[in-house]
């Protein structure tokens, strides 16, 4: 830690950062594995939070320390705020001065809160979306949050259109609709602002859509350039800066090569997840989804470029390089998780990577400059899949699991949303450790032929879910990402969709589906020790957030209101009778109507004065 | 489409009836020559006609305050087959609708969204709970002419006979059908049981609330 | 009494009348058909020989003891194990029994390995999978580079002197796979994958026939197999890869609105156009093809007016419904699908 704490020293940015290393230095010595943050992708703490994954490296660390591991249990409830929203809430706060901004699910409202008068809701923008868009969303109405930047707020609705308001009035500035629900397409991401540009992605993979990534600019809302995730080269910004690393994925035109005749023009590959951008190499970093449809027989090759990161530049939108976790996706394994932009130690080297926790299951590192995958582990149960070769880049498929039109395949682990799903992680620079949370689960899977009929789903398998081995289906992992190994791990009850939150103080922050906002010693010696915990109104699937008061002191905010894939049984009343409810996630959730209700609140938690 | 019902199946459409007589094509033409065939017009008016012709014209007026002077209050929603419809008792409880209605159900990408009645991206339908009514009319008029709040229309997708198997299907998952008209073999693959074996009872949780902070 | 017994002697004839053409059980246009034509004339004449063997021992027997004792007394005398040359003879029987045996297993063996070498590395193949459904067939070409892939309905073309691996797959009932012309039956089952392999020998046009009786229109389940020169072979595949054209007459762009706006695509696929639906026969290439409903009718425009106009006339229980076109709309779309080429 002292070298660590050294080498940081000379990066002026970060002399905050220093106190905090010369006060814990001494006990985490031993462990600290040099990992941390892209130093030019997280600036210092300024007690605010405008984004969800709080800095462009997706740390979702706040450097606050006034809550710590001694204090946490004295946590007292600040103020709550309900939405008046029943779906589920999967958006982060935003926080910027003291202005605090909540993006609901379907109907989309956007509302502001004022801090500095105890949360009282200012203003609220309602953005109308077409109602029509809650058929075809395929796991509840959720929204995944707003960003804010240079006095703006940046969302989307379910319908398709990205919004730019006012973040003092809530003033509408501009609008552009550049989803179309008849063809399928939603949006539930959260935007990413950089340089100038508004990026942001379609959802829909089970509706047989074509995935995109759309950049438009900041001021006006005017397209500046659109990433296709399937089909020619032109359409996928592919140009002679491509360079991707590993052999399989050069050649041209692979997006239509590697699919049957006309399926890439319906081939899924949206983009609904997480972006990273790395302001010194220019370069944003985000997954594409999943192949449609979900029956791989239908769509021999390997499918490109689904299930893979891509590397983009961000001026022009043109691919650096791509990398694909999963060719020819058998499972529907969306590679949009989070990446995490870190500098850590590769062989010796500080090494600018990329840390994602894969869909699939493994822990990639891979090099943000070129692709090249450093090492991936995997996180959770796997029986699917033997391992990655880091060779070819190719993940090694177990045959006797690979489902097969007409038949059932049992006890393929993990399910179709993988060991873990959008939910991201955090990662800390104090720890080095990243902490994830994640789900345990296990599926059979049937496929047979799918229709394609425009906006109608387009999948072909019926899906049966459940806990996998140890019957806890969710697990909360601190994961070291240098030596590749968990340090320590949390069983859960259900599977974990909330995200996580790690500060300064050295405690991470986590929600479950049945209501529980829990606080962990983030320490590797803590052993995952439960710190605090409080029982909500209804579960959790937000991404807690902490930030400074007007009044200077750290609060922790949460938003609760079940629902997603997972909730959907409580949010939209799903029939546990039928287990392929919900592409087979009510199988595992049957007990979840038992144990929560619907809801929407927010809650800020502070210590007392 | 002028009339929702112009398309309406005629006895003729239905396979037992139909089979064999073949050469459709011919038949239907002869319909439309003579449905082009109007009835001959009136002579032409003679002498005083002019008066007669006055009164014609203002007749013309007359649509404008045209209404149902008997009729109830309608439902506000556009959605609406009229109640009764002598379709609703042939199709319900018919073994063969019900089976060729489920095998529409996943051909149709209806169990895309309601799966095999349990719902998801759009509502269960195995419960007893009913957003638009659940009479037969009721299921057929959302699946021809969708609702605001996701369902498609199906109008022009899927014929009106598929419509009203669909709707047989669909009530057979939460009503109490007979249980000689349901199919004892589920369509799907074996991650669902058969019709006939699915218990009907309301919801019950499996398990009781219970705090999860125990297992840490 | 006896017009009786000569109509019967006239069945078999009639029986007779199913050998020959595009339909023919020992048909030798494939190499798998003549290998097993070989081989059932093999079991021919060497089971005809000791039937007819057989025969001769019967009558001998026959003619050796015929009424010898009146009494019908067992003759103790006449079975005599002493008989030397009724010893050998047995011995001799025996021998042939087995041999004969023997030879027809070796010949079974030599034969199915034979068959097997069809698809022997190194060879060119064709891929293509077939399901069966009620009541058609569909076939889908498989190459390495899969946006090659296409499918077509109710008819395959093969080439001259390469293997075909055919796989097979049912979705809903079973089905039963007989070229008799070019090689044996092979069963199509829901949920299992059976296969079969083909190497027609002689260019020609054959009839394939669904061999399990599977529902109401089982025997208008039939495929239309080509065999074509490996030229004229090519030339089809890239026909087949080809999209659709656009339509041009106003009648056809007419017809293709109503394709893609109604009934016809919920179903039906056509390359290069928004219909990518497939639970019905992909009609990109339609006109192509020579029968419409799996052999139920000729291709043409008559029969597609016929067919499209009152699907359930022209064969009932068929999963084509009747939409209930007016005249308009039915010689518009029949003029769409025209263009289909």
């Amino acid at each position: 830690m002292r070298h660590a704490c050294l080498r940081i020293l000379r990066k002026p940015s970060i002399a905050a950062f220093m106190l905090l290393c010369s006060a814990f230095a001494a006990p985490l010595a031993a462990q600290h594995n040099g990992a941390r943050p892209a130093a030019a992708a997280s600036p210092p703490e300024d007690g605010q939070w405008t984004m969800p994954s709080r800095d462009y490296a997706s740390t979702r660390y706040s450097g606050l320390n006034q809550i710590t591991r001694s204090n946490v249990r004295n946590l007292k409830l600040a103020f709550t705020f309900d939405t008046l929203n029943r779906k589920g809430h999967e958006a982060a706060p935003i926080v910027v001065g003291n202005m605090m901004y909540l993006t609901t699910p379907y109907p989309n409202h956007v509302w502001a809160l004022d801090l500095s008068k105890g949360g009282r809701a200012v203003w609220v923008f309602r953005p109308h979306p077409a109602p029509a868009s809650q058929g075809i969303a395929c796991c509840d109405v959720v929204n995944r949050g707003a960003m804010y930047a240079n006095g703006r707020l940046f969302f989307t609705t379910l319908d398709g259109e990205v919004f730019a308001i006012d973040a003092k009035s809530g003033h509408q500035v501009w609008r552009n609709k550049i989803g179309d629900i008849s063809k399928g397409e939603t949006i539930t991401m959260s935007p990413l602002v950089a340089e100038g540009k508004v990026l942001v992605g379609n959802s829909g993979g089970e509706m047989g859509v074509r995935g995109w990534l759309a950049a438009l600019d900041a001021g006006t809302g005017r397209l500046a350039w659109k990433a296709y995730s399937t089909g020619p080269d032109k359409d996928v910004l592919i140009g002679p800066s491509f360079k991707p690393y590993y052999a399989s994925d050069r050649g041209a035109d692979l997006g239509v090569h590697t699919w049957p005749a006309e399926a890439w023009k319906i081939g899924g590959g949206t983009v609904w997840g997480w972006i990273s951008y790395d302001p010194q190499l220019k370069m944003i970093y985000y997954g594409t989804g999943n192949p449609g449809p979900w029956n791989a027989q239908q769509r021999p090759g390997d499918n490109k470029w689904t299930t893979g990161v891509f590397a983009r530049d961000i001026a022009t939108g043109q691919a650096r390089w791509f990398y694909q976790s999963s060719p020819h996706d058998l499972f529907d394994h969306d590679d949009i998780n989070e990446q995490v932009l870190l500098d850590m130690p590769i062989h010796g080297r500080m090494t600018p990577v990329l840390v994602r926790p894969g869909r699939n299951g493994y822990m990639y590192v891979i090099d943000r400059r070129t692709g090249q995958v450093y090492s991936a582990e995997a996180y959770g149960f796997i029986n699917s899949m033997d391992g990655v070769d880091l060779a070819t880049g190719r993940v090694r498929m177990v045959k006797e699991k690979a489902p097969k039109e007409g038949r059932v395949i049992r006890n393929i682990c993990p399910t179709a949303s993988g060991v873990k799903d959008w939910n991201p992680s955090a990662f800390s620079p104090r720890t080095g450790l990243l902490y994830v949370p994640h789900e345990n689960m296990c599926m059979d899977e049937g496929v047979f032929e799918a229709n394609y009929i425009a906006g109608t789903p387009y999948v072909g398998a019926d899906v049966k879910m459940y806990a996998g081995p140890g019957g806890h289906r969710g697990v909360f992992t601190a994961w070291d990402p240098v030596r590749a190994k968990p340090v320590w791990e949390i069983k859960e009850s259900l599977p974990l969709w909330s995200g996580a939150l790690a500060t300064g103080g050295d405690v991470v922050f986590y929600g479950t589906m049945d209501g529980w906002f829990k606080a962990i010693d983030a320490s590797a010696a803590g052993g995952g020790r439960l710190l605090w915990q409080v029982r909500l109104d209804s579960g959790i699937i937000s991404q807690p957030v902490s930030y400074r008061g007007p009044d200077g002191r750290q609060y922790v905010a949460v938003v609760t209101g079940v629902g997603g894939w997972a909730g959907a049984i409580v949010s939209a009343q799903l029939d546990p009778r039928d287990p392929t409810a919900a592409l087979g996630m009510v199988n595992a959730m049957r007990d979840l109507p038992g144990r929560t209700k619907p809801g929407g609140t927010l809650y800020v938690f502070a210590l007392p004065k | 489409m002028s009339s929702p019902f112009r398309n309406s199946f005629l006895p003729r459409a239905l396979p037992s009836l139909h089979a064999g007589r073949g050469r459709g094509w011919v038949r239907l033409s002869k319909r439309r020559f003579a449905s082009l065939a109007h009835p001959p017009l009136a002579p032409p008016l003679q002498g005083g006609g002019f008066i007669a012709l006055a009164f014609l014209l203002a007749l013309a007026g007359c649509d404008r305050e045209q209404r149902d002077m008997n009729g109830q209050p309608k439902a506000e929603t556009a959605a609406f087959v009229p109640r009764g419809d002598p379709r609703s008792a042939e199709y319900e409880n018919n073994a063969f609708h019900i089976a060729q209605g489920q095998k529409w159900f996943g051909w149709f990408n209806c169990s895309g969204c309601h799966f095999h009645g349990g719902g998801g991206m759009g509502p269960p339908l195995m419960d007893d709970q009913w957003r638009y009514g659940g009479r037969m009319e009721d299921i057929v008029a959302s699946i021809l002419y969708g609702r605001p709040n996701g369902m498609p229309d199906w109008r022009n997708k899927i014929t009106e006979q598929q419509a009203w198997e669909l709707a047989a299907y669909v009530k057979s998952l939460s009503a109490h059908p007979r249980q000689d008209a349901l199919s004892a073999r589920a369509d799907e693959m074996s991650n669902t049981e058969p019709q006939t074996l699915q218990e009907r009872q309301k919801v019950v949780p499996e398990t009781k609330a219970q705090p999860s902070g125990e297992e840490n | 009494m006896r017009r009786r017994g000569a109509s019967l002697m006239l069945l078999p004839l009639l029986a007779l009348a199913g050998c020959g053409g595009i339909q023919t059980i020992g048909g030798r246009e494939g190499r798998e058909a003549a290998l097993i034509d070989d081989l059932f004339t093999l079991f021919c004449i060497v089971t005809g020989l000791f039937f007819a063997a057989v025969m001769a021992f019967l009558f001998a027997a026959y003619w050796r003891r015929g009424g010898h004792r009146a009494d019908r007394m067992p003759d103790e005398g006449a079975t005599a194990p002493r008989d030397r040359g009724l010893r050998i003879a047995l011995f001799a029987w025996t021998a042939a029994v087995i041999g004969g045996l023997m030879g027809l297993a070796v010949a079974s063996f030599l034969t199915d390995r034979s068959l097997a070498y069809s698809t022997a590395a190194g060879r060119p193949v064709v891929s293509i999978e077939l399901i069966g459904n009620q009541w058609w067939w569909e076939a889908r070409y498989h190459f390495p580079d899969p946006s090659q892939n296409f499918r077509t309905a109710n008819e395959i073309h093969l080439p001259t002197g390469s293997a075909a691996m055919i796989t097979l797959k049912a979705n809903d009932v079973i089905h039963s796979f007989w070229v008799p012309n070019l090689a044996g039956k092979q069963d199509l089952i829901p949920g299992r994958v059976t296969d079969i392999v083909l190497t027609p020998t002689k260019v020609g046009r054959y009839r394939a026939q669904c061999a399990e009786y599977c529902g109401l229109q089982h025997a208008h389940m039939a495929l239309d197999v080509t065999v074509d020169t490996p030229a004229d072979y090519a030339r089809w595949l890239a026909a087949q890869t080809r999209p659709a054209a656009a339509p041009t007459t106003p009648q056809a762009i007419a017809g293709y609105r109503f394709f893609m706006t109604r009934q016809c695509s919920a179903c039906h696929a056509v390359a290069g156009t928004p219909a990518g639906a497939g639970v019905g026969p992909d009609l990109t290439h339609l006109m192509s093809r020579r029968t419409i409903a799996a052999g139920t009718l000729p291709n043409g425009t008559g029969p597609l007016h016929a067919w499209i106009a009152d699907p359930q006339g022209v064969k009932p229980g068929a999963n084509m419904p009747y939409i209930g076109l007016d005249a308009d709309e039915l010689h518009n779309v029949v003029a769409y699908l025209e263009t289909l080429k």
